[in-house]
């Protein structure tokens, strides 16, 4: 058991390797982009003001208060120093609300929409594309055209096709937010109707997504296996082909799952721009916000906070992937 | 005389290609193997060792079809039984297959002892766990196999122990006939003798009945067989006890086989050995005369146009051939 130990303690150390490069990424990108936001929020602030000497004053202010007067590198250490305490700043579009209280509303949305859509879309893939292995033939030619064709769609291009499809021309679902725009959020039967109702769309949008891609990967895999050696050989020493299919798609799922790890992120990155454009209260449309109005603090905690989940999935799938395949186990536990 | 465990007669079956072309791979192949006795069949690559296993098992599945002839197994027949069937109540229980890949023939991510279980529940749904890990105990030990084995997965055996370990699974029904394909061809010399060793003890010990032993190896057939039948294009082309047939081949093909069989001893050293050209034909096409005729050094015209007749000949010999054994001995007592 003391490679197994290693074995995770290995795949700590590489997600939080991972998270100080990201958080740096987070931090210095968004700080790239050529516009000052403190000088849009002066504006902002000092709109009928005539007084050069007062609006340069109120500039200076809110500079110091976000920090944007210090050299860069300083800036960074405050922002890491900050964010051990949990406080990821002030919002620069939305102030005086700080990120933290922007996000932990957003974040339930996102991750109630992302995970729930992902997994089903998986699993879904994962199932057509082993049918679509086994039976071959007539299945597998509808299929796979099919498949083919919807994976290389993006999230955001079918968002806005299900959009015009369902809710402008048939009109049975929501064009946008979370809920009904007159209701308060609250548990009453009410609202979580509502709720529902809006959440088919996006929820649907990223299944039907996420299925092509991964049955095609998991209809090759399976192909694969089912030609294998030990396929034969069962076959031959007389067991039933429900066992043995059972052999086989528990081998074709392992490397989807480390393929669900990899693809985790892309995923999730395109997800968020489909929220966007069914203006789903959840951290997508808060990236957007953000990137409209050069609100780096908004952005930089956005993305940190996607950056971390998707982090611990992937970390919790490889270690997942490693106890249950026996050759990964061998492969990592000998090193 | 034993008990007839496997008897084949007139057995032909053929492959179907996509484009629904026949290929007539075993051809009128009749053979008996009595209890306690092996049959090895030799030959080179192509020329149906293989196939005549799969079809000798009764389990057909495409592209292999089954024409026409009797599998008879410990006195009833099996041929002409529905696959599902033959798989039920013949693989594993009355005859048991060692593959030719036996390195990939266990499950990767499935540990030995779960595999057995599968294997005898296909038989024996009812026995407890516990009687079949008892009962594999016991076999890997009497046939020197380590015990610890059956808690391993596949990946963490070695190759010799990779294929004692299938030929024990194969063989843990005690079937009335081992068919083995190749057991021996992908080991070093050291595992080839444990190999061996192995198969010699299943059958002293009586857990299989009688066994047919394929392999291009000749002087291993000498060895292990009590028996040897020479295969070409399909056919049978020579039968006869390993002795007779390793010292006294009578086919021109037999023959050239023996011939090519380098004995290490002084002077061996950078002679060249007699090389048959050509390769087997194409079976889509057979000759319309004898197989062998086109690569045959004395075949003659009317070779290449009539049928060949099976001549028997001594005690249970018997070779394919339009010349006499006077005519044939003659001829390569000048070479």
């Amino acid at each position: 058991m003391k490679g197994l130990r290693k074995f995770i303690l290995k795949k700590i150390l590489w997600f939080f390797i991972t998270l100080i490069v990201a958080v740096f990424l987070n931090f210095i990108l968004p700080r790239l982009m050529p516009s000052d936001p403190v000088a849009t929020i002066t504006s902002k602030m000092a709109e009928g003001l005539t007084d050069t000497a007062a609006v340069q004053r109120i500039y200076e202010h809110y500079q110091k208060e976000f920090g944007t007067d210090k050299p860069i590198m300083v800036q960074f250490f405050i922002y890491v120093k900050n964010l051990l305490h949990g406080d990821m700043g002030t919002s620069f579009s939305q102030y005086p609300r700080s990120v933290a209280s922007i996000l932990s509303s957003a974040i339930g949305w996102t991750i109630a929409l992302q995970l729930p859509a992902i997994l089903v879309g998986w699993f879904l893939g994962n199932f057509f594309g082993a049918v679509a292995a086994y039976k071959r033939k007539g299945w597998d030619k509808i299929f796979m055209p099919i498949s083919i064709f919807i994976s290389n769609i993006p999230a955001f291009g079918f968002a806005v096709i299900m959009l015009v499809v369902f809710a402008v021309k048939l009109k049975i679902a929501p064009t946008s937010g979370g809920y009904a725009y007159d209701m308060i959020p609250n548990f009453s039967w009410k609202f979580i109707k509502s709720v529902l109702y809006h959440y088919q769309l996006p929820f649907w949008t990223i299944v039907i997504t996420t299925i092509g891609g991964q049955a095609i990967g998991m209809r090759s895999m399976s192909i694969y296996e089912l030609n294998a050696d030990y396929v034969k050989y069962s076959r031959f020493l007389g067991i039933k082909d429900r066992k043995v299919v059972k052999y086989v798609f528990r081998n074709a799922m392992l490397p989807q799952i480390t393929g669900l790890a990899l693809s985790m992120a892309t995923m999730i990155g395109g997800n968020l721009v489909a929220e966007m454009i069914f203006s789903y209260p959840g951290i997508g449309s808060q990236i957007y916000a953000g990137i409209t109005t050069s609100d780096y603090p908004l952005i930089s905690g956005s993305t940190l906070i996607i950056t971390i989940m998707v982090l611990i999935m992937t970390t919790l799938l490889d270690l997942i992937c490693g106890i249950i395949d026996p050759r990964v186990k061998a492969a990592q536990f000998d090193s | 005389m034993g008990k007839v465990m496997i008897e084949v007669k007139d057995l032909k079956t053929k492959y179907v290609t996509r484009n629904h072309e026949d290929v007539y791979a075993v051809d009128g192949v009749s053979f008996k193997i009595e209890e306690g006795k092996s049959l090895g069949v030799a030959g080179e690559s192509g020329c149906g060792k293989s196939t005549l296993a799969l079809s000798v098992m009764g389990y057909y599945f495409a592209p292999l079809h089954y024409m026409s002839g009797d599998i008879i197994i410990d006195g009833k027949s099996i041929s002409g039984m529905d696959p599902d069937e033959v798989r039920k109540h013949v693989l594993g229980t009355e005859i048991a297959y060692i593959p030719q890949a036996a390195m990939n023939a266990l499950n990767p991510t499935q540990k030995v002892i779960n595999f057995l279980y599968d294997v005898v529940h296909a038989h024996h749904p009812k026995m407890p766990k516990k009687d079949i890990r008892e009962m594999a105990e016991k076999r890997f030990e009497e046939l020197a196999l380590p015990k610890d084995v059956l808690d391993r997965y596949s990946v963490e055996l070695s190759g010799g122990m990779k294929q004692r370990t299938v030929i024990a699974v194969s063989t843990i029904l005690s079937p009335k006939v081992l068919i083995a394909d190749e057991p021996s061809s992908a080991l070093d010399v050291t595992s080839q003798k444990l190999v061996i060793k192995m198969m010699r003890e299943l059958m002293e010990k009586g857990y299989i009945k009688s066994m047919m032993f394929i392999t291009h190896e000749l002087p291993l057939l000498y060895n292990v067989t009590d028996d040897i039948m020479v295969m070409y294009a399909g056919q049978i082309v020579e039968k006869g006890t390993a002795k007779e047939l390793v010292f006294d081949p009578t086919h021109p093909y037999s023959h050239a086989l023996m011939g090519s069989i380098l004995v290490p001893e002084e002077g061996t050293r950078g002679k060249k050995l007699p090389a048959l050209p050509g390769t087997p034909p194409n079976l889509k096409h057979p000759p319309a005369g004898c197989r062998f005729a086109a690569r045959c050094p004395y075949a003659t015209q009317e070779c290449k146009f009539y049928q060949v007749p099976v001549k028997e000949f001594g005690e249970g010999r018997m070779y394919r051939c339009l010349k006499g054994i006077d005519e044939l001995k003659e001829a390569y007592s000048h070479e």
